[in-house]
C-alpha cells in the first residue's frame, strides 16, 4: 500500500515537472495530491486526508486550472535568457531541505516508538482532537494564521475592485 | 452467508465488503439511470404534457415509458464515437470517468439502513464502517473532485462554448462549496461528531428532534448549495441551450455522453442521501424505536427517492437564473446566511442548550 500511494505521489510530481501542457501538469499536480493524501490515511490520519483533498484538490488546485483556463495559454512559455546558475541553485536548496526533513523525521520522538517493543499503538486522527489541539495548544498561531489570510482576502480584494 | 464467502476462497469480512459495494454501486446506477425516466416523465407532467411513452419491448411491452431507458442505452452503444479534430484526445476520454467516479464513490460513507449482529459480528449497513476517521468529510472531499469532471470535458473539447460553460460551473461549485461547507460544519458542531452514524443516532426516532427543526436556515442553505455542486436547474451554467448551446458536454457523444448524463444523476442521488442523512435522520424510521433492518433501509430510500424527486420538481418549477444573480446569491445571501446558522448555534450551545 505503502509503494503505490509513494509512487503515485513521486509519478504525480514527476509528471507534472516534465509535461509541457499546463493543464496535464496540473493533473498530475492533482495526482501527487491524492498520493499524499493516501500517505496520510496510511499514517492513520484520515483527517488530513480528507482535508488535503478538500483544500487542496477540491479548491487550489482548481482555481489554478481556471485561472490557466481563463488565460488560455496551454504551453508553457519559454525563458527569455536561461540562467543555468538556477538550476544550480534549485538543486542545491531542494538537497538542503531534503536532507533538513530527513533528519527531523530520523529524530522524531514517533520514531523512537516504533524500537520499543510493545508501545502503545497511536489512535487514530478525529477531528475532535485536531480542534482540541488547534485551541489548547496552537492557539496563537491559529489567530495569526487567520489573521494573515483575512488580510491577504481584503488585500487581494482591494487590489482588484478599485471602485467598490 | 459465511459459507457463501468460504466457497468463494473469500474471509467473511471481504465478502461481506464485496457485498455492500456491489448493491450500493449497482443501487446507484440504476435509480441514475431510472430518474432519467422519472424526469422526462416528471417533467410531462408538470408541463401538461405525455412525456415518452412510445418505446416497447418486442413492440409491445411499454410500461409506462420505461422501456425508453432500454432504447436510449442501446442508442448510445451503438452510436458512432466522435472525437472532435482539434480536442486533446487523452484528455477528452478522461473526462467522463472523473466526471462520474467521485460522483458514485461520494455514497461510500453513508448508512442506508441500521446496522444488525448476526453470529456475534456486528455488519454495518455503509460501505465504509463508522469510525473510518472520514466520516462526513468524505463526501464533502469527494464532492469538491466533482468539478475536475466537468472542467476538463470543457478544457479537453476544444470548443468555446464548452469551455465558457465549463468556467461557469467551476465558479459555481467552488463558490457554493463554502456555504455548504459551514452548513455541514454547524451539524459537527451540534451532534459533537462528524460521523454520519453519529449524526443519525444524535438525531433520534422523534421527527422533530432531526436537524430539520433545529436547523431549518442550515437545511435550506445545504440544499440550495447542493442544487449548484450537481449542476441542476436553476443553477446549471454549465449548460445553457439559448446561451451557449450545450455547454461543457457540446462535443459529446454516444456512450461518453450518458456516462456524464448519468454522473449528474448519480451526483443527484448522492446529495438527497445525503441531505436524508444530515437533516432528515437518515435511516430512523418516525415514531419507530427499534425498526427492523428492512423497515430501516425502506425509510432511508423513501427519504432519499423524496428528495431526489424534489430536485426534478425544482428543476421544472423555477425559472432558471442568471449567471452574475447565481454568483450573488452564493456570495452574499447563501455565505452570510450560513455564518449566522453557525454562530447562532454556537451561541445557543454556549448558553447550554
Amino acid at each position: 500500500m505503502f509503494i503505490t500511494f509513494a509512487l503515485i505521489t513521486l509519478l504525480g510530481a514527476v509528471g507534472m515537472l516534465l509535461q509541457k501542457n499546463v493543464i496535464v501538469a496540473g493533473l498530475c499536480l492533482v495526482a501527487a495530491f491524492f498520493g499524499v493524501a493516501g500517505l496520510f490515511v496510511l499514517l492513520a490520519n484520515p483527517v488530513a486526508a480528507a482535508l488535503q483533498v478538500i483544500v487542496y484538490t477540491g479548491a487550489i488546485m482548481v482555481l489554478v486550472l481556471f485561472v490557466i483556463m481563463m488565460l488560455n495559454s496551454h504551453e508553457e512559455e519559454k525563458a527569455q535568457a536561461a540562467h543555468p546558475i538556477q538550476r544550480w541553485v534549485s538543486v542545491a536548496l531542494i538537497a538542503a531541505l531534503a536532507i533538513g526533513a530527513v533528519k527531523l523525521v530520523l529524530a522524531s520522538p514517533g520514531l523512537k516508538a516504533l524500537a520499543i517493543s510493545g508501545a502503545a499503538v497511536p489512535q487514530a486522527m478525529t477531528l475532535q482532537k485536531v480542534g482540541f489541539t488547534l485551541f489548547a495548544d496552537h492557539l496563537l498561531g491559529f489567530e495569526v494564521a487567520g489573521l494573515l489570510l483575512l488580510a491577504a482576502m481584503v488585500g487581494a480584494v482591494a487590489l482588484t475592485k478599485r471602485n467598490l | 452467508m459465511d459459507m457463501l464467502a468460504s466457497l468463494l476462497h473469500m474471509t467473511p469480512a471481504i465478502f461481506w465488503m464485496v457485498v455492500k459495494v456491489v448493491i450500493v454501486f449497482s443501487a446507484i446506477m440504476l435509480l441514475a439511470s431510472v430518474w432519467t425516466w422519472v424526469e422526462r416523465r416528471g417533467s410531462a407532467m408538470i408541463q401538461d404534457r405525455i412525456g415518452p411513452n412510445r418505446a416497447a419491448i418486442f413492440g409491445k411491452i411499454r410500461i409506462i415509458g420505461l422501456a425508453q431507458l432500454l432504447a436510449d442505452g442501446i442508442k448510445f452503444f451503438f452510436k458512432e464515437d466522435l472525437v472532435p479534430e482539434e480536442a486533446n484526445k487523452g484528455l477528452f476520454w478522461l473526462a467522463p470517468f472523473l466526471a462520474f467516479v467521485p460522483a458514485l464513490i461520494g455514497f461510500a460513507v453513508i448508512p442506508f439502513g441500521k446496522s444488525f449482529v448476526s453470529g456475534g459480528v456486528t455488519y454495518y449497513l455503509s460501505v465504509l464502517d463508522p469510525g473510518n476517521g472520514m466520516g462526513l468529510l468524505y463526501p464533502l472531499a469527494i464532492g469538491g473532485m466533482a468539478v475536475y469532471g466537468v472542467l476538463l470535458a470543457a478544457w479537453s473539447s476544444n470548443n468555446k462554448w464548452s469551455i465558457l460553460g465549463g468556467m461557469r460551473a467551476a465558479a459555481a461549485m467552488v463558490s457554493y462549496e463554502i456555504g455548504m461547507s459551514l452548513a455541514v460544519v454547524t451539524i459537527f458542531m451540534t451532534t459533537g461528531g462528524y460521523d454520519p452514524a453519529e449524526v443519525i443516532r444524535a438525531q433520534g426516532h422523534l421527527p422533530w428532534a432531526w436537524n430539520i427543526v433545529h436547523q431549518p436556515l442550515g437545511f435550506i442553505v445545504f440544499f440550495t448549495c447542493m442544487f449548484a455542486e450537481t449542476n441542476r436547474l436553476p443553477f446549471d451554467f454549465a449548460e445553457g441551450e439559448s446561451e451557449i448551446v450545450a455547454g461543457f458536454n457540446t462535443e459529446y457523444g454516444s456512450m461518453k455522453f450518458s456516462l456524464l448524463a448519468l454522473a449528474e444523476y448519480s451526483h443527484l442521488m448522492t446529495a438527497s442521501a445525503l441531505v436524508a442523512t444530515l437533516y432528515f435522520g437518515g435511516w430512523q424510521v418516525p415514531f419507530v424505536q427499534n425498526p427492523t433492518v428492512m423497515l430501516s433501509v425502506a425509510s432511508f430510500l423513501l427519504k432519499m427517492l423524496f428528495f431526489a424527486w424534489v430536485f426534478v420538481w425544482i428543476r421544472w418549477t423555477l425559472p432558471r437564473f442568471r449567471y452574475d444573480q447565481l454568483m450573488h446569491l452564493g456570495w452574499k445571501v447563501m455565505l452570510p446566511l450560513s455564518m449566522a446558522n453557525l454562530v447562532f448555534h454556537a451561541w445557543r450551545m454556549s448558553q447550554g442548550h
